[in-house]
């Protein structure tokens, strides 16, 4: 740490936390008076910048609605299967590329080169495939996770310590407890990140096919939104949306412990 | 003992998994197109791979592809630049004002988990439909990787490089470009390699969400022509972009390695 | 009445590498009185961590046999317990379940595990400690941890692979203190493998000392110090006539290894 070049002064323990605290509160609220007066000024073109009013009475309005429940609920249950689908697959694989060596060199390199590649583009190939309902939404969800999970997990088997497989060995565990007992425990930071970095992207791919070709869901509203220039309801769904996937990204990583034990 | 049998077995052994990957992945393109062409998948689902490496050419002649993909080379560029000096300044400046850094550093790294890509129709009805709307999607996309690496780079320098410093009696200034800064180049190279992948993926992507631009608009436009071999033709191809695009940072990398 | 409860006979071991096959052990053959404590010491490259995973059952592709109490091995044996070199506890586990792994594998209940993991927690010194993590403590608590969770398997045989490699001088000779008050306490036949020779006089009835690789029984050497024996030990002029005698088997084999590395680096250098 360069300790030569700080300007403010470090946060002594336990007040120090207040500083932080009082910072964030103020760009926050700063941010948001110079929103509102943005949209009052006339500057930018009508609803770009709408009200905070109108945008919060928007979000009230999106949420009181069991209209949005319900596109919620379809966007969620397309994310869960394409999270099983994409993620469970790529479990599976990752842990045999990750166990055996020659299969990792013969195929993970397809793997980690194809991966960072714009799934969306092959929508149009899976709406041939499955058809212009959730199902394909599904599948470039499933398609869009497989790859991050399966590399992330194979490089979670690799990074074992090998030393806590003898141990088991030496303790004679059954394949059953090696994998419960030693595999898994050893491997909870990559997989929990695994599941993490999967969730996302699961979700980004099937939210951008809904937005692309859709009825329903989540993506459906906000290219709904956009479509009849309700942009303080664009708003509202983007804000609700970023909150949601926020929120569910931090607790899959508080559920997986990864504040907690080191190492 | 034969000396040199050792070495022979061991080099089998070196390009066998090579040898098979790629031998699956042609045993696959064969077996489609002998599904295909039986009918067991129709070819009105998927277009024989025979047939699609056909429509290359006219992608080239008729699709003028190469205009397509400057283009998209040239957004993605323009937001490769606007990542590089926005990000390592933002990083730099989080890494100076420890207090700033405290405060937002988690908001940067939830940007990063963020969907920001689905804000793509704010951003339409912001820019336009236009070059601008995909160059500032990838750079909100592609910009926290940078900052976060740049960040970590600068905390991460070595504290007996940070004490060569102080023992030479270098100013805060002198410190930071002499000492700082170089110590950190590798890994904000990696947070701008990380930023261009990310920039990439997402120009192409909202050039196809948005119809407008270069490779994405291309596949939007054969789909619903409804060419098939058309379009997985040019999806092959920004693939291959994509890949050798991923394989050069790489290397470039890799090659600005040995000197840190 | 003083059958070996170990015996290794004519154990060989041998690896394919680039560069050929190589000779890690030949012709090692030796027994084990029960409650004996037999340290095994060479240089590095004698091959004795490949001695350590052929008894451990670690290692199967190997000439010779092992018996245990008359038994074949054949995988690791339940009369067995291993302690290695390097950092081995589970670091998602506090201590008692670090300690308490073993029974749990054999499917003890709950209550009982934790008993009798409290009890070896406390030999080995570091009670107060049960409910803290690895990461918590120091490498030679860490150490005493992996022991204590072998120990709670209560082999036959406990194996140690240098298992205070990694830790300084001072604690490694109160650590030494510790392992002969247990071994003492248990009479608890041990096989350490070292390269240190203070460590390996202090502590044991019999020294075997190997050559250089290929990894043979130069020498095994009876220890007649008095027991019950502390560290306080190490100043004493028998101690040192024993290190003296060791040091000079060891120093043939050890600027054998020396002189190996050397070339093979000035023949890499030339290639």
């Amino acid at each position: 740490m360069a300790a030569a070049v700080q300007v403010t002064k470090a946060p002594a323990r336990g007040g120090g936390v207040s500083a932080v605290a009082w910072l964030r509160a103020g760009l926050i609220v700063g941010t948001l008076v110079i929103w509102e007066l943005l949209s009052r000024s006339g500057w930018l073109y009508r609803d770009v910048v709408p009200s905070l009013f109108a945008i919060a009475k928007a979000i009230v309005a999106l949420l009181s609605g069991g209209d949005y429940y319900f596109h919620l609920g379809v966007t969620l249950g397309e994310i869960a299967l394409a999270l099983v689908i994409g993620g469970g697959g790529g479990v599976v694989v990752g842990l045999m590329l990750g166990a055996n060596r020659f299969l990792s060199r013969a195929f993970e390199s397809y793997l980690y080169y194809l991966g960072p590649t714009p799934k969306i583009i092959l929508f149009p190939v899976m709406i041939m495939w499955f058809g212009v309902g959730s199902g394909s939404k599904v599948a470039l969800g499933a398609l869009s996770c497989f790859f991050p999970v399966a590399l992330s997990v194979a490089a979670g088997m690799r990074q074992i310590d090998r030393v806590l497989i003898r141990v088991g060995r030496s303790f004679r565990a059954d394949t059953r407890q090696m994998i419960t007992k030693i595999y898994l425990p050893a491997m909870r930071h990559p997989i929990i990140n695994g599941v993490r970095l999967g969730l996302g992207i699961a979700l980004i791919g099937t939210l951008l096919a809904e937005t692309k070709l859709s009825n329903k869901g989540i993506g459906f509203l906000i290219i709904n939104a956009y479509s009849t220039f309700d942009m303080p309801r664009m708003y509202a769904n983007l804000i609700v949306l970023f909150v949601l996937a926020i929120g569910a990204n931090a607790l899959v990583g508080r559920l997986g412990g990864l504040n907690t034990i080191r190492r | 003992m034969n000396a040199t049998a050792p070495a022979r077995r061991f080099a089998l052994a070196e390009i066998a998994p090579a040898a098979t990957g790629l031998g699956c992945a042609v045993l696959f393109f064969c077996i489609m197109e002998a599904l295909i062409r039986t009918g067991a998948i129709s070819q009105f689902v998927v277009p024989p791979p025979s047939q699609v490496l056909g429509a290359f050419g006219r992608l080239f002649s008729e699709e003028h592809i190469v205009r397509r993909f400057f283009l998209t080379i040239g957004e993605c560029l323009t937001t490769g630049v606007m990542i590089a000096v926005f990000g390592v300044a933002g990083g730099v400046l989080l890494h100076r004002y420890k207090l700033l850094q405290q405060a937002v550093e988690t908001w940067v790294a939830a940007l990063a988990a963020a969907p920001v890509v689905l804000a793509y129709p704010l951003f339409m009805v912001i820019f336009g439909r236009n070059a601008w709307t995909i160059i500032m999607m990838g750079f909100v996309a592609a910009l926290p990787p940078v900052i976060l690496k740049t960040i970590e780079g600068l905390s991460g320098t070595r504290k007996v490089l940070v004490n060569v410093g102080r023992s030479f009696n270098l100013s805060a200034s002198q410190q930071f470009w002499k000492i700082m800064l170089p110590a950190s180049l590798p890994a904000i190279f990696t947070g701008i390699r990380l930023g261009l992948i990310f920039a990439l993926i997402n120009v192409v992507g909202v050039e196809f969400l948005i119809n407008y631009g270069g490779l994405g608009q291309l596949i939007n436009d054969l789909a619903e022509r409804y060419d098939l071999p058309g379009t997985y033709a040019a999806i092959c191809f920004v693939i291959l972009v994509s890949v050798v695009f991923f394989m050069t940072l790489e290397k470039i990398e890799r090659w600005l390695r040995p000197f840190k | 009445m003083d059958t070996p409860i170990l015996v290794a006979d004519k154990l060989a071991v041998r690896f394919e590498t680039a560069q050929g096959p190589v000779v890690a052990v030949d012709d090692v053959s030796f027994s084990v009185r029960p409650g004996e404590f037999l340290s095994i010491i060479g240089p590095s490259g004698c091959g004795k961590s490949t001695v350590f995973n052929v008894i451990g059952g670690l290692l199967a592709r190997h000439d010779g046999t092992v018996k245990v109490a008359g038994e074949l091995i054949d995988g690791p044996h339940r009369s067995i317990g291993m302690v290695f070199q390097e950092e081995s506890t589970f670091p998602w586990r506090n201590v008692v379940d670090n300690v308490a792994f073993p029974l749990e594998l054999t499917g003890m209940a709950k209550a009982k595990r934790i008993e009798r993991a409290h009890h070896f927690i406390r030999m080995v010194g570091l009670d107060g400690f049960e409910k803290r993590y690895p990461g918590e403590l120091s490498g030679g608590m860490r150490q005493r941890v992996s022991l204590a969770r072998t120990l709670a398997s209560e082999p036959k045989i406990l194996l140690m692979d240098e298992p205070f490699a990694a830790l300084d001088e001072q604690t490694r000779l109160l650590l030494g203190d510790k392992v002969l008050q247990i071994q003492q306490q248990l009479q608890q036949t041990t096989l350490l493998i070292t390269h240190n020779i203070t460590e390996a006089v202090q502590m044991s009835d019999r020294i075997l000392v190997m050559t250089y690789r290929p990894g043979r029984v130069k020498r095994i050497v009876e220890i007649d110090l008095p027991r019950p024996r502390t560290s306080d030990i190490v100043g004493s002029e028998a101690f040192g006539r024993y290190v003296a005698r060791i040091w000079s088997d060891l120093r043939e084999e050890a600027s054998l290894g020396m002189k190996d590395e050397e070339d093979h680096m000035l023949h890499e250098a030339a290639s």
